[in-house]
């Protein structure tokens, strides 16, 4: 009796690590009236706090806001970390990721990613002139976040580099300032939104040199068809409606902090 | 960046720090931290007498066991059950957990253990001759514990609960960790945005959570030196 | 809804394997580091807190209450983070050449239990029979000679279960040096997690890690109190 009482234990355990526990999301959205994505709060232009109004804004808050709008219902937004996003997915806190994920072949075995919707590609942020190419950060301290494709990436790049990963982007970037690191690697998005929210960005620089390329796509629990569908369908039309460049240029056009080329389209893949 | 501290950065987020995103958001800085310190509180002390009382029981079957996981829980760090709450409560009552109560849970079970030290020395501190007389006039073994022992060891044990709380008030700050935007996690989030003020921001965190905890530390003293006084005559 | 699939081949061999034993490593490091220093310190306050020259006393006692009621993990983020702005450059400079995250770590966590530590000697103290110091000062030993010789060796012995409660809460505490980037072994369980999605599997080992660290301090603390505190078997 009381090793069945185990195994059903462990079993419980278990389902609680699945994605797919939660059933057709599309319809409890529906019915609750409420979107809950997970945004991270301290990736600006992505997603950050606005000072005045504490509120979470950025690209992939537009993003959401739209997709709540084509379903109806009102957004709710929690914040996340690189670490933190997937479980908390898996765990049914959120219904949907926007937060700067990188779309790779290892997490779409545990989740289903929407078509691109941002593409960039992972650079170096350092102290102006100290790195002009790849070798001069061979066996130095980096900074990145944990759980992040960057800090694999770096890791594969640079094998004998000291990868020291945070919790959040600017928490590295702060390591960098302090001299603690001689770079932080992330998407160049990242970076340069980093950068542009710096007091004395112009100490920094962006070298280009480029380790990989960054597909982010929108995260949803494996096999949760409708809402992957239903969000793939607003993706797509926000890109022929000029909506999309629209959201793009708002956060990365010449006039803001963080200009940067957009050299991508939304398509189905 | 070797220039005087400006502490500025502290009175323009002032509300962030105190409430966090609210109104536009859920509550957060440090009414999240007292929220989340006083429901933990209320619950870990009924855990703490549950486990307390078990970890006293006169069957073995009982005892041991309790004493296993009590002894297994103060083992690892709090940080740990963090992360098993984390992936094990929502399996276990089906249905998302909202954070918030991740963290209440981890802090709960997590003091609860260390409160069941706490009653069972307190119990064990009654003398023996206390339980006998009440068995003797009738009362039987769980009616003498309810009604002539724990009373005497609450009353004994209030510091050391006290003591308790200031701990539970520092452990909250490991909610950070989980994304829980509680004061520790407001401070990185204003840290992230301002960028160059880490050393305000965290004197001024520390000096809150300080402020706060000294003065429980010292109510805690203050009803030691009660107790021992009323003890005297 | 169960489909997931336990793999402890993954972390019992390989690369992940690799790196829950050097995360391991580096918890031990850091936690005998900061126990041997945090006793040192600890003891220095508590004779300071006992000291008959009232600054001294008055500075102790604050250090006392100011680390005991701030939180570890702030502590921590003011050390690596916050120490920054009031060191002059040639200490930052020097610092970062060394593998300052594990240095902020050995800092914070050193600081935060000597005060406890002090407080468990002080109490130790305590229980020493006043006219033993009375005795030592009349046979001519100064106070720091008197607390040398002949009360702190007996203190010691006295305050040993506690000290050793403490240096347990030490290993644990160890694991928030995560959050500054020190890859002890939470951290690197965290770490096989997020490449391999196997949490599970994980936060087993590491837990165990921390189990058999605790058992094995509990029963020094149980070995030593049977065997010294009680050498007659009396009771």
């Amino acid at each position: 009796m009381k090793r069945w009482g185990i195994v059903l234990l462990a079993l419980v355990f278990v389902g609680g690590l699945s994605a797919a526990a939660w059933g057709d999301t599309l319809a409890d959205v529906k019915a609750k009236g409420v979107l809950v994505v997970g945004i991270k709060d301290s990736a600006p232009p992505f997603g950050f706090i606005d000072q005045t109004t504490r509120e979470i804004i950025g690209y992939d808050v537009d993003f959401c806001k739209a997709i709540a709008k084509k379903l109806g219902v009102k957004l709710e937004i929690k914040a996340v970390t690189s670490a933190t996003r997937m479980p908390q997915l898996a765990a049914g806190n959120i219904d949907l990721i926007a937060a700067t994920m990188t779309i790779t072949a290892e997490r779409a075995k545990q989740i289903d990613f929407s078509y691109t919707y941002f593409l960039t590609g992972q650079k170096f942020l350092t102290k102006k002139g100290t790195v002009n190419a790849l070798v001069d950060l061979v066996g130095k301290k980096i900074g990145t976040a944990k759980g992040s494709t960057s800090e694999q990436n770096a890791a594969k790049a640079l094998p004998t580099a000291t990868i020291l990963s945070f919790d959040d982007y600017p928490s590295a970037f702060l390591a960098l300032q302090q001299g603690k690191v001689v770079a932080v690697t992330t998407d160049e998005s990242m970076l340069a939104g980093l950068l542009g929210k710096a007091p004395n960005k112009e100490a920094f620089e962006i070298p280009d040199i480029r380790i990989s390329d960054e597909p982010y796509g929108l995260g949803i629990r494996k096999g949760d068809k409708g809402l992957l569908d239903a969000v793939n369908a607003t993706l797509l039309e926000m890109e022929k409606s000029g909506e999309a460049a629209k959201i793009f240029g708002k956060w990365f056009g010449p006039k803001t902090d963080t200009p940067l080329q957009r050299t991508f389209k939304i398509m189905a893949q | 960046m070797q220039t005087g501290l400006d502490f500025s950065v502290i009175w323009n987020n002032m509300a962030h720090f105190m409430i966090g995103r609210y109104p536009s958001g859920p509550i957060g800085g440090l009414m999240l931290t007292l929220y989340l310190a006083l429901i933990g509180l209320v619950l870990s002390f009924v855990g703490g007498l549950v486990l307390g009382l078990l970890c006293v029981s006169h069957n073995r079957f009982i005892r041991y066991p309790t004493l296993a996981v009590v002894n297994v829980i103060r083992g690892i760090p709090l940080l740990m059950v963090i992360f098993w709450m984390y992936f094990l409560l929502p399996a276990l009552i089906g249905r998302p957990t909202p954070e918030n109560w991740t963290i209440i849970m981890a802090l709960t079970v997590f003091t609860s253990a260390y409160m069941s030290q706490i009653v069972q020395a307190g119990i064990e501190g009654i003398p023996r001759g206390q339980t006998e007389a009440a068995l003797s006039t009738g009362l039987r073994p769980f009616q003498a514990m309810v009604h002539v022992i724990l009373p005497q060891a609450l009353r004994n044990m209030i510091p050391s609960f006290v003591n308790q709380f200031v701990s539970m008030i520092k452990d909250t700050s490991l909610a950070f960790i989980v994304g829980v935007s509680e004061l520790t996690h407001v401070a990185t989030q204003v840290n992230n945005r301002t960028m160059v003020y880490p050393t305000e921001i965290f004197i001024f965190i520390a000096a809150v959570y300080f402020i706060i905890c000294f003065a429980f530390t010292t109510l805690s003293r203050w009803l030691e030196q009660r107790l021992a006084w009323r003890r005297a005559i | 809804m169960f489909n997931y699939k336990f793999d402890w081949a993954i972390i019992t061999s390989g690369q992940y394997f690799d790196w829950l034993v050097s995360g391991v490593k580096v918890t031990l490091e850091l936690s005998i580091v900061s126990v041997v220093l945090s006793f040192l310190l600890g003891l220095l306050i508590a004779v300071m807190r006992m000291s008959n020259v009232r600054p001294v006393r008055w500075f102790a006692h604050g250090y006392l209450e100011f680390f005991r009621n701030t939180p570890l993990l702030v502590q921590i983020f003011f050390w690596y983070f916050g120490s920054y702005k009031i060191l002059p450059t040639a200490v930052n400079d020097w610092l970062n050449s060394t593998n300052f995250e594990f240095t902020a770590a050995v800092i914070a966590l050193t600081i935060y239990t000597s005060a406890f530590i002090a407080e468990d000697i002080r109490s130790g103290v305590r229980s020493i029979p006043k006219e033993q110091m009375e005795a030592a000062r009349s046979a001519g030993f100064s106070y720091l000679r008197s607390m040398q010789y002949i009360i702190l060796p007996q203190a010691v012995r006295i305050t040993i279960p506690p000290l050793i409660n403490q240096f347990l809460n030490l290993a644990k505490n160890s694991s928030l040096a995560m959050t500054i980037g020190v890859a002890e072994i939470t951290y690197q369980a965290r770490q096989v997690e997020s490449y391999t999605f196997k949490g599970f599997e994980a936060f087993t080992a590491a837990t165990l890690v921390y189990l058999i660290l605790s058992v094995a301090i509990t029963a020094l603390v149980t070995l030593y109190s049977k065997k010294m505190l009680n050498p007659m078997g009396a009771r």
